[in-house]
């Protein structure tokens, strides 16, 4: 069975990269000029070209080649990276390689060779191993609950909170547990068994406790009986979607369940006229794209074969290229209410500038977080919006966080409260 | 470290600690392999990390890195958007001045020039450009190279219909030499305005740059204004999701694309002198038939199904494309004019317009230079020719009728002869000759590849008297050097070694190639310096 | 050493000239500038004599002058330090008509008297500059960076390539023309660049100090056979500007100028001296001047809509200006004008720049269309402090390239035979153009005194092009003593 992590099925993806820097541009044709022209976080915080996504492949092939070995740099190199994907949609719009698998395989192999991941997450790991949550808080994780959520003991469908909604921002698991009740559909949660989907311990490399998580979760689910698993956190969507297929090496039609994300839910049935907003809300804001549920969104399809002449593979292979991810969804639950004046910013949808908060990078390197959250929060300004949504906790808080802190006066929302809010 | 502790200091000292490193792990992602000339010779055994890289904010900073590397006689690499292997360090314990933080950018839109730091990009300057009714030429290049480094270096694609060879479209500016000392041209050289490029005098600009330029062997331009050219206002949309986002064209009639089907090749060159001299169009090109194939294709292996068929073989000879742009600069009044005019030339060819979509992905603002490296992982360009069409169409015949003995390891193309386009309304032509190869060791006689690359075309170029610019850099200078002017290279050499006479100024460049030749078996470099080019 | 015995083994003796009258003759020109005698006259009749004269020059280090033109205004070939005059007027073959390719090929005496009926004969022509001397060097006008009447081809220089030889003598081909075997290869010499440097741009510019051109290639555009002309009179500068600028960037039109009165005058005038009067005073003090032409092919179709896009930019910017088909009060109403501009200045009648005086100093540089009326308000202040008459003053503004820059001329009238006015203009000429180059003036082809303000202001420029001039010419034979060599 193949490895999907492992770094040496993606040498000729990191050899053939010719560095035309589609990983680091926002997509020509969409390109708003020099500012906001760049849609890699990392490569726009730290400037060298070992911070792009491919003067990173050719610092792992240097590592492969035994031209350079671990340091410090080295390891912040490819942990100050939120695995954002904007890489690998990029590439993949001329080049069909894999520039997101080799960042994710390089720190599988930093952690297989005892060099990784960072401090900081192996103390989230450790937390989620010891407390089934990020933050190893003892509380129970139905905290966020109230009274007036109406919550099934058995149903086709499973909300899974995530650790953020469940500990930090309950409000967006209560609105989103209210906006089921009101849509009318029968959801359950996963009860004591809730835990925490891995998204962190996958993310940081360690894939031997990721992949335990991963089989533990999905049995879990199973044994409800559902079939469908509800989140309202990009990052638990894209484990559950991509992440725990792509460790299982299956496709994720094969997985037995589905993951969809409350916007996916809602804007079916706004779009059916079955859900309305009686509310209006008088506010300028910007969408905000969550990565992993936007460019990463697609579920996973798994691959196995040759590489032949010309690099031909065989047999063809399915590329996840971002085109059908998340996007419209939100847009269309937000265009629906009135009051609400929703403005495009300079780099969205598949070029969309990471919240900061990702892959580890908000544990690790919270600094850098602040940064790219402040920097898009400065996108935010330049289209005269003055509220920010995403469909992720994470974005909201790191948001929230920067807006403070650089006194931008910008709100961010979850885009659960804002329906919440209007219906 | 490779260069000396008091070197780095200065240079620290120049830009702050948090624009230098010498960190070997970082110098990692400046090892070539990169751009247009990957996988060629001097690509895969020339390149070596950088001892320093230094990210300089302006020109003074430039001035003080470019004295330090002058006082210590370090080499140094500058580099922009490093989209060619003679952009890559090939000395040791070299500094690369990678440049992406001197991305200022000024449009003047009454002057119709845009004031550019080498850190700007094409599709950044033509997203300005048309939002004022103006446009840049996006080049083959892609639109991800340096606005700056392209203009000085190349400059060249099908929207060049109009405005023609790119040395015509730098203007003022300002030029660190090799020594660190500024020298302003153009009316810098008297003003702080860059918004025209001659003089005083003896034009300096013709040192700066040509046929093509020095790749960052004379110093570093550190601000250039180039010229906009006029386009309709109505605006382009970016639409659609990766890998599928175009710029739509406006419902009015201001902006289209035209495919037509040429019955032979004959008629699609005449076709070409015609539309020139009824000056109508805004670009003008051949579409090659591996183009077609990779535009249908889904994937690399869609591609393959596809030209790995008596179809695409019998194409090359059958079929004919000729893509036309019309742009109604003045009105859509002058767009259905040019429009009769084009039905006019057309019809009298025979020639039959196929279904083409409204909206560009190839050249505007979006030029994918990387899809070039779709098909089998490595390509180059052997550019035949700039002089007519005429010439340009029998050299890319003529390298057709050679390329089977190179193939493999090149890609068959069937006998294709390559992508021309006309420029400056038809006055000259431009061919690029496209070569695709399996970038793979291990194979058999892959050196083939850079003999016909290096070795093979600009010979033959040089006999049939064939205007190759590639071959001024990817080719031994003792050959195209000698043959063309003649003796250009001397005055390379004069120029070198009065502006650079340590060599400082990213050494091997332009002499890589002969360098490269040296070491390998292949070449009997006896054949070409010996030879007297001045009968042709 | 004998120079002259050598020089006559070289060209024949018929060809090498030192009489007095001969040298006196080489020694000035129409302009303001003293006169210097050289040593001697060469003529060269074959473009092989170039070279080898040039590498005796080089070998003897003996200036050398190279002068194509019948007819010069500016000073620069006036010898001041000795040396051989090259007069290159015998090398006046049109070598090659290409229409096909759009080109012609042409040795620097060609004039353009000579060139203009020779290819009209065939419906095409070499763009030229504002109403040019019918004897003057087409080479010469563009290798001095001529600004053409027509702005509307983005790529502007109509100069591809050439043969050049460098003033140590060696023979080099610039751009397409570099390739083994020219003129008879595929490669036609189109293409300006390289080869490796843009060889071509070096002797741009440079009044012969950089070598000496043994011919040219040129392009070719048709020679429209239906036009329109249009006036577009002003009162004040100012108000010209907006036009100046929109009309061109919309691809509209042919020769596209600017002339105040008296220049206009200058140029429509037909019984000397009662029409030029007549019509300086009656002229618009601004006339913008537009032609629209009909190419080959559907050539009433393009004259319409071309017609409806300029009024449409009236209708949209400047409502206000009137758009005429004629000049009222003057004879046909200056649609003659039109055919004038496809041609030299006819060779019989006294050149139109000296008609008023009998000799002229034209006061040109590049600058923006909108700094123009900030400069001409300049010279409106300061010409009368050097007693120059306002009503004298000749302007032509010139738009370059659809009007990113223009070319802004100052016209000076003045009697060649009075010293003293002479020398007054010469004064005037060279603190006027201290004050706008001051001012932002870019004078990118710096004449007589211009050339040590111009360079003492350009540092950094001045430094490397000596540098430049050194490796092309380390013994500074060509054309000594001016620019900054």
């Amino acid at each position: 069975m193949k490895d999907n992590y492992d770094i040496n099925n993606y040498t000729y993806d990191m050899d053939r990269c010719i560095g035309c820097k589609g990983c680091v541009w926002v997509d020509h044709v969409y390109m708003p000029g020099v500012r906001y022209g760049v849609k890699c976080p990392s490569n726009a915080y730290k400037l060298f070209d070992g911070y792009a996504p491919m003067g990173r492949e050719k610092i792992g092939k240097a590592l492969l080649e035994g031209r350079i070995d671990y340091t410090p740099e080295y390891l912040d190199v490819m942990y100050m990276c939120q695995l954002c994907g904007a890489c690998d949609a990029g590439c993949k719009r001329n080049l069909d390689l894999e520039p997101l698998s080799v960042l994710e395989s390089l720190r599988v192999k930093a952690v297989k060779d005892g060099k990784g991941p960072m401090p900081a997450h192996k103390k989230v790991a450790q937390n989620i191993a010891e407390k089934g949550n990020r933050y190893g808080a003892a509380e129970k994780r139905s905290g966020w609950i109230t009274k007036d959520t109406k919550i099934s003991d058995k149903a086709d469908m499973v909300y899974f909170p995530g650790c953020s909604a469940s500990y930090v921002e309950k409000g967006i698991a209560q609105a989103t547990g209210k906006i089921l009740n009101k849509a009318g559909i029968n959801f359950m949660t996963l009860g004591d068994k809730d835990t925490c989907c891995g998204h962190p311990v996958a993310t940081s490399g360690m894939l031997d406790e990721a992949k335990a998580i991963a089989r533990k979760n999905i049995d879990i689910l199973k044994a409800t009986g559902a079939t469908t698993l509800v989140t309202s956190c990009a990052e638990c969507y894209n484990t559950w979607k991509v992440i725990y297929p792509k460790m299982l090496s299956k496709n994720f039609a094969d997985m037995g369940y589905q993951v969809i994300h409350l916007v996916e839910v809602v804007s079916k049935l706004v779009n059916e006229g079955k859900f309305t907003f009686s509310k209006p809300m008088n506010i300028r804001a910007a969408y905000h794209d969550p990565c992993r549920m936007a460019r990463q969104g697609e579920p996973w399809v798994e691959w196995e074969g040759t590489r032949g002449q010309w690099g031909i593979l065989t047999p063809k292979k399915e590329y996840r290229r971002g085109t059908f991810g998340v996007y419209q969804q939100p847009r269309d639950i937000l265009n629906k209410i009135q009051g609400l004046d929703l403005v495009e910013m300079p780099r969205m949808k598949e070029n969309a500038f990471c919240c900061g908060a990702g892959g580890g990078v908000m544990d690790a390197y919270p600094d850098f977080a602040m940064w790219a959250a402040t920097e898009r929060l400065t996108e935010v300004q330049s289209v005269a919006a003055e509220a920010v949504i995403s469909a992720c906790p994470y974005c909201k808080k790191v948001f929230n966080e920067a807006s403070k802190a650089n006194n931008m006066n910008i709100k961010a929302y979850d885009i659960t409260e804002i329906i919440l809010a209007c219906m | 470290m490779g260069i000396p502790q008091e070197a780095y200091k200065a240079m620290e000292d120049i830009v702050g600690s948090q624009y230098i490193t010498d960190d070997q792990v970082i110098a990692q992602a400046y090892v070539g392999r990169l751009g247009h000339g990957k996988d060629t010779g001097i690509d895969l055994e020339m390149n070596v990390p950088p001892a320093v890289i230094v990210l300089p904010r302006t020109t003074k900073e430039v001035q003080g890195i470019l004295k330090i590397a002058h006082r210590y006689k370090i080499n140094y690499v500058p580099a922009s958007s490093f989209w060619i292997s003679h952009c890559a360090p090939k000395r040791p314990n070299s500094i690369v001045l990678d440049l992406k933080r001197m991305n200022d950018l000024e449009i003047d839109e009454e002057n119709m020039c845009a004031i550019c730091g080498p850190g700007v990009i094409f599709s950044q300057l033509q997203e300005e450009a048309i939002k004022r009714g103006m446009y840049t030429t996006t080049p083959g290049g892609g639109s991800q190279v340096s606005v700056v480094a392209n203009h000085i270096n190349w400059g060249l694609s099908p929207l060049n219909y109009r405005n023609g060879v790119p040395g015509r479209r730098v203007l003022g500016g300002e030029w660190v030499l090799p020594d660190g000392e500024l020298l302003r041209i153009g009316s810098m050289s008297t003003s702080d305005d860059p918004f025209w490029g001659e003089g005083p005098g003896p034009d300096l600009r013709g040192l700066l740059r040509g046929w093509i330029g020095w790749f960052g062997a004379m110093g570093v331009v550190t601000k250039l204004a180039v010229k906009l050219l006029p386009f309709h206002d109505e605006g382009l949309k970016p639409v659609g999701i990766s890998p599928h986002t175009t710029l739509q064209f406006p419902e009015k009639k201001r902006i289209r694309w035209y495919n037509f089907v040429m019955p032979t090749r004959e008629s699609l060159v005449e076709c070409m002198y015609d539309i020139g001299k009824a000056e109508i169009a805004a670009a003008l090109t051949k579409v090659p038939q591996q183009w077609r194939y990779i535009a249908k294709a889904g994937c690399r292996e869609d591609f393959w199904e596809g030209w790995n068929t008596n179809e695409a073989r019998k194409s090359i000879n059958n079929i004919h494309i000729c893509r036309v742009m019309l742009v109604g600069y003045a009105s859509e009044e002058q767009l259905e004019y040019e429009e009769r005019v084009l039905m006019d030339i057309m019809d009298s060819y025979g020639a039959k317009l196929g279904r083409t979509r409204q909206s560009d992905n190839s050249w505007i603002k979006n030029a994918d230079s990387a899809t070039m490296w779709m098909m089998t992982g490595a390509y180059t360009s052997v550019q035949v020719t700039v002089d007519t069409v005429d010439c340009g169409v029998k050299g890319g015949e003529g390298l057709a009728r050679e390329k089977p003995a190179f193939t493999p390891p090149l890609m068959d193309d069937y006998g294709e002869p390559g992508w021309f386009q006309v420029s400056e309304i038809g006055h000259m032509g431009y061919i690029e000759f496209l070569q695709y190869w399996d970038p793979n060791p291990n194979q058999e006689n892959l050196y083939k590849k850079d003999e016909w690359n290096y070795i093979k075309v600009p010979t033959l170029d040089a006999e049939w008297g064939m205007f190759n610019a590639f071959n001024m850099y990817a080719s031994p200078m003792n050959l195209t050097g000698k043959a063309y002017g003649p003796e250009c290279r001397k005055w390379f050499e004069k120029v070198k070694a009065e502006f650079d006479p340590d060599k400082i100024s990213n050494d091997p460049i332009p002499w890589d190639v002969d360098e490269y030749v040296d070491k390998v078996d292949w070449v009997n470099k006896e054949d070409y310096i010996n030879r007297d080019w001045s009968k042709g | 050493m004998d120079l002259k015995n050598e020089l006559q083994k070289i060209v024949g003796a018929g060809n090498v000239l030192d009489s007095p009258e001969i040298l006196e003759e080489y020694s000035t020109d129409n302009g303001i500038y003293p006169p210097g005698m050289p040593t001697v006259v060469v003529k060269a009749g074959k473009s092989e004599d170039v070279a080898k004269v040039i590498n005796l020059a080089n070998k003897n280090s003996t200036p050398v002058i190279p002068v194509s033109s019948g007819v010069h205004f500016q000073g620069c070939t006036i010898p001041y330090q000795g040396g051989i005059v090259l007069d290159l007027s015998n090398l006046n073959k049109i070598l090659e008509i290409d229409p096909p390719n759009r080109r012609v090929r042409i040795e620097p005496g060609v004039t353009w008297g000579q060139i203009t009926d020779e290819l009209a004969k065939e419906n095409i022509r070499v763009i030229s500059p504002l109403l040019p001397h019918a004897d003057r060097s087409v080479i010469t006008d563009y290798l001095e960076r001529e600004a053409p009447v027509v702005p509307k081809y983005e790529f502007a220089e109509p100069l591809m390539t050439y043969e050049i030889v460098w003033p140590n003598g060696e023979v080099f081909r610039t751009g397409s023309a570099s390739v083994p075997g020219y003129p008879d290869s595929p490669a036609k010499g189109t293409n300006p660049a390289g080869p490796g440097l843009d060889f071509y741009r070096l002797p741009q510019g440079a009044q012969g100090t950089m070598g000496v051109i043994n011919w040219a290639n040129l392009k070719l555009e048709y020679l429209p056979k239906i036009n329109k002309i249009f006036f577009m009179p002003f009162e004040d500068i100012n108000a010209a500007i907006e036009p100046i600028y929109k009309i061109p960037r919309v691809h509209i039109g042919q020769e596209f100028f600017l002339l105040n009165h008296v220049d206009l005058a200058l140029i429509l005038a037909k019984q000397w001296p009662d029409d030029y009067d007549r019509l300086s005073d009656i002229l618009p003090s601004w006339t913008l001047i537009l032609t629209i032409s009909g190419p080959p092919r559907r050539p009433e179709e393009r004259i319409e809509y071309e017609k409806e896009a300029l009024f449409d930019l009236k209708k949209q910017y400047f409502q206000d200006m009137p758009i005429l088909e004629a000049l009222p009060g003057v004879p046909g109403g200056g649609r003659e004008l039109i055919h004038m501009l496809r041609k030299p200045w006819p060779k019989e009648e006294v050149y139109w720049k000296n008609r008023l005086s009998g000799a002229c100093q034209s006061l040109f540089f590049i600058a923006r269309p909108e700094d123009a009326p900030s400069f001409y308000e300049k010279v409106v202040d300061e010409a009368p402090k050097y007693g120059y008459p306002l009503e004298d003053l000749g302007v032509y503004l010139q738009p370059i390239e659809q009007s990113r820059v223009c070319h802004l001329e100052f016209n000076m009238f003045y009697d060649p035979d009075d010293p003293i006015e002479r020398e007054k203009i010469r004064i005037m000429n060279r603190e006027l153009a201290q004050d706008l180059l001051d001012m932002g003036a870019i004078f990118t082809r710096p004449y007589g005194d211009l050339a040590d303000m111009v360079y003492e202001k350009a540092t950094s420029y001045t430094t490397a092009l000596k540098r430049v001039k050194k490796m092309f010419d380390p013994n500074n034979i060509m054309n000594p003593g001016r620019l900054c060599f």
